[in-house]
């Protein structure tokens, strides 16, 4: 079948993305699971105007945020994995950002900000895409996009020369 | 860059994001080369990539769990969801306890009856919208036993809004507990269902006693729930439907339930 072969394909960039989103595997596969059986159930919906992996994408975050929305009105508290933990990730490396830094810093851009600037970042999707994926204009996704890439180098950089981490 | 079109922020972006041609990614080098600020913050962009990927790319080359194989999620639509699971079993206690502490509503110190009400309506919808040989106990094709027996029980005259112009057709409804301190007695939910199988769901009980009109759009999990109450009745559209063609289903069972003196009573 052509159609769950091409949601097939996605289910591994879908995994990295929502992992991003969540911080958290258990939660990012459940999911993918909402996202991939909400797909296939309104597969007849889909007019192939676009790639099927923008309209996963966009499934996808219609539902984080859904559940965003949820969580926050009920004051739940979601676990973050401690996937990011030190000793999994390779020390920084003489220009490199640390990994750990980064992760904080990803952690507290605000949410458009973030579902922005992985999709691009992360996913590879093209301006457009993305910002039809958001649902959102293009220009409002540049305008994400460069908020998003400021903030991050205020809290992983100094503003005229890039933090030098030479070893742990 | 003597007649190249001027550098925008999009172009540096681009660069970064790779997603410029190799002519147009040389020219932004170029008038970079003459900035070393700007030149300094794209390096720094570049590093923000790098880290991103380095923390999560790996995700990708992970093995995928087969819960998430699109081929066998389609070959058994029956498998109820891991959320659907929460719900339906959530809706299996609430119903053998007649209603108890609303699931949805236990970080509330004092839940709302509307909330009751909305939380019943939407745990109903996930528990019979799955449903093909027993969605409705009473079918479409039974009408006028359907309505009497339905405005007998809710108390109320229940007309089922016509929402063919939205390509959605009753299927049949069904008579449901309210919930637990419910004094304005069960819940007649009507199911509505269009080409493309995908149902919505009514849910009506007579008014609350404080008989207070209000409204309510909300999204739980992954389902919209439309409540509104007024003197006569109170009702909860719920559905999965994207979001415009939701509110314009709720907008049409609101007029036609809530406008009509003699037939629908609402």
């Amino acid at each position: 079948m052509d159609f769950l072969d091409e949601i097939e394909a996605t289910v591994p960039a879908l995994r990295r993305y929502a992992r991003a989103l969540t911080r958290n595997a258990d939660r990012a596969d459940d999911l993918v699971q909402d996202c991939l059986e909400r797909a296939i159930r309104k597969r007849n919906l889909f007019t192939p105007t676009g790639p099927v992996q923008a309209w996963l994408f966009r499934i996808l975050i219609n539902i984080w945020r859904n559940d965003l929305r949820f969580e926050r009105r009920r004051g739940d508290q979601i676990p973050i994995d401690s996937l990011i933990a030190e000793p999994s990730v390779a020390p920084a490396q003489p220009g490199r950002i640390a990994l750990s830094e980064m992760s904080r810093a990803i952690d507290r851009l605000p949410d458009d900000q973030r579902e922005a600037l992985l999709l691009v970042v992360l996913e590879g999707l093209s301006y457009h895409e993305a910002a039809s994926a958001l649902g959102i204009p293009d220009g409002t996704l540049m305008s994400r996009l460069g908020r998003a890439r400021a903030t991050l180098r205020m809290s992983t950089g100094t503003a005229d020369e890039p933090r030098l981490r030479s070893i742990k | 860059m003597t007649n190249a079109a001027p550098i925008s922020e999009t172009d540096l972006h681009a660069l970064v994001d790779d997603q410029l041609t190799p002519e147009r990614a040389a020219e932004v080098e170029a008038w970079l080369a003459g900035r070393p600020d700007k030149a300094a913050e794209i390096a720094n962009w570049r590093r923000q990539n790098e880290a991103l990927d380095a923390l999560f790319g790996p995700v990708a080359s992970e093995a995928v769990p087969t819960r998430l194989d699109p081929h066998l999620m389609a070959r058994s639509p029956a498998r109820p969801r891991i959320a659907w699971t929460r719900l339906a079993a959530a809706a299996v206690v609430l119903l053998a306890i007649g209603g108890g502490i609303g699931w949805f509503g236990r970080s509330y110190t004092l839940p709302s009856s509307s909330d009751e009400l909305i939380t019943a309506a939407i745990e109903a919808h996930a528990l019979y919208v799955r449903e093909k040989r027993h969605a409705v106990e009473v079918a479409a094709s039974d009408r006028d036993h359907l309505v009497s027996w339905l405005s007998n029980r809710v108390e109320r005259p229940i007309t089922p809004p016509d929402l063919a112009a939205d390509g959605f057709n009753l299927v049949g409804g069904r008579l449901l507990p309210g919930y637990e301190d419910a004094t304005n007695g069960p819940a007649a939910q009507l199911m509505y269902e269009n080409a493309a199988a995908e149902r919505v769901t009514v849910f009506i009980t007579a008014a609350l006693d404080d008989r207070s009109s209000t409204y309510e759009f909300l999204t739980r999990k992954a389902l919209d729930a439309f409540y509104w109450a007024n003197d006569r009745i109170t009702c909860t559209v719920v559905g999965d439907l994207p979001e415009d063609q939701m509110k314009a289903v709720a907008r049409k069972v609101y007029q036609q339930l809530t406008w009509r003196p003699d037939g629908g009573g609402a």
